[in-house]
């Protein structure tokens, strides 16, 4: 699948020359989240570590972490230094801090395996690059390997295929058995565990703003369209994106518009209602294990055939990849999960949707969400669909699996003072991607087209902060638009 | 866990200072919370937005969708960000009581 940008060098459209502008330097101290309350953890079933016993206990984690599993033991013993995932990442283009890079982040971990697990280290210590563990360190451990936003890019380029995203999800596992978790994930991971998703959503809210969106189509477009609830019998369950209840309408009501199209019997379940899965970004074994079987059952209580999943990066990683292995249920583990736009991909080669673009007449760009990218194959489909809905689309560069981050990825949305502004500087990279396309530059602006919650909720406030005139869309929000319903819709609402 | 004093009234809020307890909410609680989002003064506009969040709130047990509060108020929402500098989830929820958002906001 190439998207290869105008120069042939893909990722080394990013010259050195332009990491090199700026020194490198470590800050004294680098911005860390806040950290859960004692309540929080309470409810999460764990009690912080005291002090005096961390560095035991993160050893010994480490050790039994490690010792399970190849891909990790390859990433501590065959890293060379050659530096190729520095320039590749987008928080050290945007910080210069050596220990804020995939390499950086590593190392972090690498020392102190060398230090503690190989005979070289124990013996020769310092000499063979080996460090103690410290309370230090892992102060930050929680700085830096929340700094990382789990893109993947630097394991996409690194010539020994270490994913040294696998070793900051190490990290931030490892923290969170020490009970060392940030608040934003800690609080979504509590109310998972409370109401069964992150966002704290409950049904009755979920039906009213449901009810809001008919509604809203009904006076759009002159023709009503339900969003059934918990409808047994069903053949399709739909689990929408987390945001679009609170920010992102526009998706909800694209997925809804599609389904009507298509005449499918579809619902959306109660007990999974959203498709995040912060257990992925910080505790894959109870958190992300409960998400993952809330979804297989819900599915088979309401008899359908098919899971279809929303607009959501990392929950849809951690349910396409994981769920058949880790959910806690036998035999049911048949039912296909699918995500949507693969869906509407089939519909559109197969001539089965009439898409109108002149209803989006202002240019586009796309955003290629990194898990989709990355991780799930879905940058040609995206591309079908966006070609399709909208008038004039104007890639991005790099782009596909070369993108670069939004630099929100893995949940690393937090407001505090410390930690929004390196919010801003992660996003730098994409930034002066989404300038170069030129999209902001027109009359009206532009639409920057970003099909993930966690992207868009970066994005809402990044696009204010670097002044980049777009407005941040999802892609089932330009279906929902574009699809013409003959003889049903009075109008195809306001041009975008 | 720190503490607010309002009246007399010692309130428990977490660490960005939002209430942990919806019941101790009272229009004290709020004026005193909304000074915290650089609103001095909470006019006629500002409870119309606060009020309308408590109620749907105490129905629903979570904040409405951004785009049904703009249109149950009445307000855009740059108007909302003009009345709660600090935007409607994290300004507004909070002088209205509720608890902050999770998940992917």
């Amino acid at each position: 699948m190439g998207h290869h940008g105008p120069t042939p060098e893909g990722f080394r459209r990013i010259p050195t020359w332009e990491v090199a502008k700026q020194p490198a330097e470590r800050p004294k101290k680098p911005a860390t989240p806040k950290t859960a309350t004692k309540k929080t953890l309470h409810e999460l079933g764990i009690v912080e570590v005291p002090d005096e016993h961390k560095v035991q206990a993160a050893l010994e984690r480490l050790h039994e972490q490690i010792k399970q599993r190849r891909s990790y033991m390859l990433a501590m013993e065959s890293c060379v230094k050659c530096g190729l995932c520095q320039e590749n990442c987008h928080t050290f283009l945007g910080t210069r801090d050596p220990d804020d890079s995939p390499v950086g982040r590593a190392d972090l971990i690498r020392k102190v395996w060398k230090r503690y697990f190989t005979v070289q280290g124990r013996l020769f210590g310092k000499l063979v690059g080996a460090e103690d563990l410290t309370l230090e360190t892992i102060q930050k451990w929680l700085a830096y390997f929340y700094h990382c936003t789990e893109c993947r890019r630097c394991g996409h380029v690194c010539p020994f295929g270490i994913d040294t995203c696998e070793i900051t999800m190490l990290g931030r596992q490892v923290l969170y058995w020490l009970g060392v978790v940030p608040a934003l994930h800690a609080d979504s991971c509590a109310a998972i565990h409370r109401l069964g998703n992150n966002m704290a959503l409950t049904k009755s809210g979920a039906v009213d703003t449901l009810e809001f969106l008919s509604d809203e189509i009904e006076e759009e477009r002159g023709f009503r369209v339900e969003f059934p609830v918990d409808k047994p019998d069903s053949d399709i369950v739909y689990v929408p994106s987390s945001a679009d209840f609170m920010l992102n309408p526009d998706t909800l009501k694209g997925a809804a518009l599609f389904f009507e199209y298509i005449g499918a019997n579809w619902t959306i379940t109660s007990r999974m209602i959203e498709a995040g899965n912060f257990g992925y970004l910080v505790d894959q074994y109870r958190t992300q294990r409960e998400l993952v079987t809330r979804l297989l059952e819900s599915a088979k209580q309401l008899g359908a055939k098919k899971i279809v999943w929303g607009e959501c990066g990392h929950g849809w990683r951690a349910a396409k990849q994981y769920a058949r292995t880790m959910a806690d249920v036998n035999g049911i583990w048949h039912i296909p999960i699918v995500h949507i736009h693969d869906e509407i991909a089939s519909y559109i080669v197969t001539n089965q949707l009439e898409l109108d673009p002149s209803r989006i007449t202002r240019p586009v760009t796309l955003h290629d969400p990194c898990n989709y990218a990355r991780a799930c194959g879905h940058v040609e489909n995206m591309r079908i669909i966006i070609r399709k809905c909208v008038s004039e689309f104007r890639e991005m560069y790099p782009n596909g699996e070369r993108n670069f981050c939004c630099g929100g990825g893995s949940g690393v949305l937090f407001d505090d003072p410390e930690m929004y502004p390196m919010r801003i500087r992660f996003s730098q990279k994409k930034a002066e991607q989404i300038r170069e396309t030129g999209v902001p530059d027109g009359p009206d602006g532009g639409i920057l087209c970003a099909p993930c919650s966690i992207c868009k909720a970066q994005f809402y406030p990044m696009v204010e902060e670097h002044e980049l005139n777009v407005e941040v869309k999802g892609l089932l929000d330009l279906v929902g638009k574009a699809l013409v319903f003959r003889g049903k819709e009075t109008s195809g609402g306001k041009k975008w | 866990m720190p503490f607010i004093e309002v009246a007399g009234q010692q309130i428990e809020v977490d660490e960005d200072g939002f209430i942990q307890d919806p019941s101790k909410w009272t229009p004290e609680v709020a004026a005193f919370l909304a000074k915290g989002e650089g609103v001095d003064n909470l006019t006629d506009d500002h409870w119309k937005v606060v009020n309308y969040l408590k109620d749907y709130y105490e129905k629903h047990g979570i904040a409405p969708m951004i785009r049904k509060l703009c249109k149950d108020t009445g307000f855009t929402l740059k108007q909302i960000y003009e009345l709660f500098p600090t935007g409607p989830a994290k300004g507004a929820c909070k002088i209205a009581g509720l608890p902050k958002p999770t998940g992917c906001v």
